[in-house]
């Protein structure tokens, strides 16, 4: 209990401390928005972790590995193939390919848990996908730093390209996961969740040895602003959220059918976290938007271009909205609202992904 | 008419009912899909090419080709607003009246009927603690003593989620006349009218008529500036469907200097541009760099990076004639003019389009491939008398293309294909010099001589009669390829012998030709000692490339080579110049937006009732809310143990 005592605040400390160390050591190299993004992140995780103990064990552990790696590369790309920790474990390419190793396992534990209902197979799937989370983020973090490492001015926060966000993509849905999993109690949703993380994972790693998309590309110039520190991440809050707010449903639709209905929760807790996932995806997907939209004024000379990526947010928002909207206002339950969310996701999908591939705009970047 | 004036408060019922918001919602979502699908604003052509003749007017007559100028879009942009505006304005005043309102006559009988109701014994009952219990659980409180001396108390909280509803709704009213204030209605209305005209032709600023030109009070754009180095302007140019119209700036822009940095891999970091404005009125002046992500706002118009194009670089280039041993020629041109050339009595018509000076291409070095930056490069037509143009892309330097460096040059005869290549050997000294001593040797009928000679001396040392014949052989086979490449060998093979021997022969004087190319090259390092173009380990590689490449040249479509010697970089700055008044209200908009969806969503309204009898020791505690979650029965839960504890 001391010991608990004492690391939180250790956490609280240490949290204040890093942001004003950075400001302190690299406050040349940032504007004032990047500063305040700096302080606010700190502020942030201290925030949530008074939520969430577990966020603070995560976040602790991935800043400890991170600035281990960093520590290990002393300075020097090549380090991340000559040191056996970077190679095997630590440098970004090879954390990125422990969580894609270690999602598909945790799925494959999270069914067994489903059928099984034995309290091992539960705790081990949840505690997979917390280190393949860990890894995850320690590879995005190490990639941010090895970027700088090719050269400074190629250095550039990884959330740019497609595939640095499809990493981020399974990193929040998963962590929005291991949070809903914890306030409920309740692991079954891991084995619906972590399918559309594992495919995620399939796309990250065909992308990665058919394309070798894991290259570090420099940015280009509408890319380079602080406003793709927020703009992305709160985009990728809201796809997490709707990818999960579909998976439950699917779970919802088989439950209703009466397949696996045992073993699953209640149809009443299902329909209520696929609404709690869906709000906080729409909270965060309303201000994504509206954030690109500030950043679009100030790179393209416009808020509004109607860009297919844009004109496709639009869609995927008011989609959003008349669901909420008719489950608040009109008190529409069951399973036609499961199935519009699971039609959600593939509209939010092509937002996502088939804009980029199908359609040429603004957003070209993400091409494949 | 008199039908649609008696139905009107149920026309603007409909107006105002959800199901009609929906549907225009529903609108916008399929316009918007089709917008996305259907490429916007392309040229005409493209679409006709597409659709054909009928169907292309058919859509253009609905607007697919610019969806979101459409009229019928802002049209329902426009009952959007004002569907919501009535449902803002019917709800408002309920929700108003419900947020001071405390329902103070509850009866005990509808109290008990709640789903949570709960009978707590109390054993000393005290009003201000249970006051302040509510009151420390967020509640806002108002008791009442009946005339029957019950005591009931009223409280509630999270009203602000019913604020929600008002804020979103409000939010949205706002975004889309935010929205609309920045569209061009006020523009289609006086092109309605006829007061302001489309452009479509090119002309001079001078002889743009007024009715297309837009003054300084447009409320409303988003034009386009493109800007040479050292220019000044005071007008934009705004798109309109195939045409333009000119706008009048409150200022003027001048460019002082343009620049792209690259990374080192060749990618562009930044674009670059030194603005210099100077207001019309006031004559201040402002010097600013801006560039991608950071405009610069002037007078309520803000100016963009947004393009770049060539300004008018010069070009100092040398002819090579291909199919002579003439001497070089110089050339000068400018990009965007034209020049003619009399080649073999043929004029040609040379129009310069472009000059890149970085040209980033994926070029394998080692195993891989990798982005390069390979310099500077120039794009010309040329027409023939005819008036068919071909199109070419000129590389300044050699290239390394399969371990061999080369100067490469593009053709092709439409902007749809793709350029086919003409690959000029560079030579030790890593120009094309070389290559043109090896052409003006094929040209030279003595040095030719000397080296067919020579070839046919190494096969028939003693001479004779039949040496004279194979001289003979060899000199037509190499007139041949002189004259038209190997197709024009191969054009005799064909039509003079069987076709059992003609691979055979092909190979043959394949064989010749290359022995006689590279007795050319010794002949002429014996008469050159001084020269060191063919300082090759092997001649070979050279020879055969140098005739490969002269070969190819007879299907260049030109019988000369441009080559870059100098050049003056002159660059262009695209600029995005926009007066958006109704960013303002949008931003405004997004943040009432947001702060009612969070209402909305993340405020659980409760509403609460304690009702102590005159003559019961007891209390009776209901709670309810608006919307039923599945915390609220922790809550409840929560609140009448709260209770329990209190008096007990």
């Amino acid at each position: 209990m001391i010991f608990k005592k004492i690391f939180n605040y250790l956490f609280i400390v240490s949290m204040l401390m890093l942001p004003a160390l950075g400001l302190f050591k690299f406050h040349q190299y940032m504007d004032y928005y990047e500063m305040f993004i700096l302080v606010g992140t700190g502020l942030t995780f201290i925030w949530m972790s008074n939520y969430w103990q577990s966020f603070k064990y995560l976040v602790t552990s991935v800043l400890a590995l991170s600035f281990i790696s960093i520590f290990l590369y002393e300075g020097n790309l090549l380090s991340g193939e000559e040191r056996f920790i970077l190679k095997y474990f630590l440098s970004s390419q090879s954390a990125i390919m422990w969580m894609c190793s270690l999602y598909p396992l945790s799925l494959l534990m999270y069914w067994l848990y489903l059928f099984k209902k034995q309290a091992f197979f539960g705790n081990f799937a949840s505690q997979l996908t917390w280190i393949a989370t860990a890894m995850g983020f320690i590879g995005l973090l190490v990639r941010w730093f090895e970027s700088y490492l090719i050269s400074i001015d190629v250095g550039h926060i990884p959330i740019s390209n497609l595939y640095e966000v499809f990493v981020l993509f399974c990193l929040i849905t998963a962590l929005l996961h291991l949070y809903y999993e914890e306030k409920m109690n309740r692991k079954e949703l891991g084995a619906f969740v972590l399918i559309i993380i594992t495919v995620a994972v399939g796309f990250i790693l065909w992308y990665t040895f058919s394309k070798g998309a894991d290259a570090i590309q420099p940015l280009v110039p509408a890319l380079q602003s602080y406003w793709m520190k927020i703009h992305v991440p709160a985009n990728f809050i809201g796809y997490g959220a709707f990818a999960i707010a579909a998976m439950i449903s699917i779970a919802y639709l088989l439950a209703d059918k009466g397949i696996l209905r045992s073993r699953l929760p209640s149809l009443i807790i299902l329909d209520d976290l696929s609404y709690k996932a869906i709000a906080i995806g729409f909270i965060f997907f309303t201000i994504a938007t509206i954030l690109g939209a500030v950043w679009a004024a100030e790179a393209w000379g416009g808020y509004w271009s109607w860009d297919p990526k844009e004109t496709w947010a639009l869609i995927v928002w008011l989609n959003y909205a008349g669901w909420l909207h008719l489950r608040l206002v009109k008190g529409l339950r069951g399973p036609m609202l499961a199935w519009w969310s699971v039609i959600g996701l593939v509209i939010t999908t092509f937002a996502f992904l088939g804009v980029n591939l199908f359609l040429s705009g603004l957003h070209s970047y993400g091409e494949l | 008419m008199a039908q649609s004036t008696k139905n009107l408060p149920s026309f603007i019922h409909l107006l105002s009912t959800m199901r009609f918001a929906i549907t225009m919602l529903c609108f916008i979502g399929i316009a918007s899909v089709i917008g996305t699908i259907l490429k916007q604003n392309e040229p005409y052509e493209n679409y006709i090419i597409k659709f054909g003749q009928f169907w292309f007017e058919f859509f253009e007559a609905m607007g697919l080709y610019n969806v979101y100028q459409a009229f019928w879009f802002l049209l329902i942009l426009i009952f959007l607003i004002i569907s919501t505006s009535f449902c803002v304005s019917r709800n408002s005043p309920k929700i108003l009246k419900e947020y001071k309102k405390f329902q103070l006559n509850a009866r005990e009988r509808s109290l008990k009927s709640f789903k949570h109701s709960y009978e707590i014994p109390v054993k000393k009952f005290s009003t201000s603690k249970l006051e302040k219990l509510l009151t420390e659980n967020k509640f806002r409180v108002k008791k009442q003593t009946n005339k029957n001396g019950d005591l009931i108390i009223s409280a509630k909280k999270g009203d602000l989620q019913k604020l929600g509803y008002i804020f979103t709704h409000l939010a949205i009213i706002i975004i889309s006349i935010g929205g609309l204030m920045d569209g061009n209605l006020v523009l289609k209305m006086q092109e309605l009218t006829g007061s302001k005209q489309i452009i479509y032709e090119d002309l001079a600023l001078n002889d743009v008529p007024e009715s297309g030109k837009l003054t300084n009070s447009n409320f409303s754009y988003r034009a386009q500036m493109l800007l040479r180095e050292g220019e000044k302007q005071s007008v934009a140019v705004l798109k309109a469907k195939e045409g333009y119209f000119i706008q009048d700036l409150p200022f003027i822009v001048g460019l002082n200097d343009f620049r792209i940095e690259h990374y080192s891999t060749g990618q562009p970091k930044s674009f670059e541009s030194d603005l210099i404005v100077e207001d019309k009125e006031t004559g201040e002046l402002i010097k600013k760099t801006i560039n991608v992500n950071t405009p610069l706002t002037f007078n309520g118009v803000t100016i963009y990076q947004s393009s770049f194009e060539d300004g008018g670089s010069e070009l100092a280039l040398d002819v090579w004639n291909l199919h002579s041993a003439e001497k070089t020629s110089k050339m000068e041109s400018i990009i965007f003019k034209k020049n003619e050339l009399v080649i073999n009595n043929q004029t040609y018509f040379f129009e310069f389009n472009d000059f890149r000076k970085f040209n980033i291409l994926d070029i394998e070095i080692g195993n891989e491939k990798k982005p390069t930056n390979v310099g500077p490069s120039f794009i010309y037509k040329v027409r023939n008398q005819s008036g068919q143009a071909k199109e070419y892309q000129t590389y300044q330097y050699p290239m390394m293309i399969d371990n061999s460096s080369y100067f490469v040059s593009g053709m092709r005869k439409t902007p749809q294909e793709d350029y086919q290549y003409l690959k000029l050997p560079a030579d030790a000294n890593g120009e094309i010099n070389g290559f043109m001593i090896f052409r003006e040797l094929l040209h030279s009928p003595q040095i030719l001589n000397n080296a067919i000679k020579r070839v046919v001396a190494q096969s028939f040392p003693e001479g004779g009669e039949k040496s004279q014949i194979y001289f003979e052989g060899v000199d037509r086979v190499l007139s041949g390829f002189i004259e038209g490449g190997y197709s024009q060998i191969a054009e005799s093979i064909d039509t003079t012998l069987p076709i059992e021997d003609q691979e055979r022969i092909a190979n043959s004087y394949i064989k010749i030709i290359f022995l006689v190319g590279k007795e050319l090259i010794t002949i002429y390092e014996l008469n050159n000692i001084e020269a060191d173009n063919f300082l090759f380990e092997s001649n070979h590689k050279f020879v055969q490339e140098s005739l490969t490449g002269f070969n190819d040249s007879f299907f260049y479509g030109l019988p000369i080579f441009l080559e870059l010697k100098n050049y003056v970089h002159v660059q262009s700055s695209g600029l995005q110049l926009t007066k958006s008044p109704g960013q303002f209200w949008v931003y405004l908009g997004s943040i009432l937006l947001v702060l009612g969806i969070f209402c909305m969503i993340y405020i659980q309204e409760v509403r609460l009732w304690i009702l102590k009898k005159k003559d019961n020791k007891d209390i009776l505690l209901a709670l309810t809310t608006n919307r039923h979650r599945l915390e609220f029965d922790q809550f409840a839960h929560k609140i009448s143990q709260l209770m329990k504890k209190t008096f007990n």
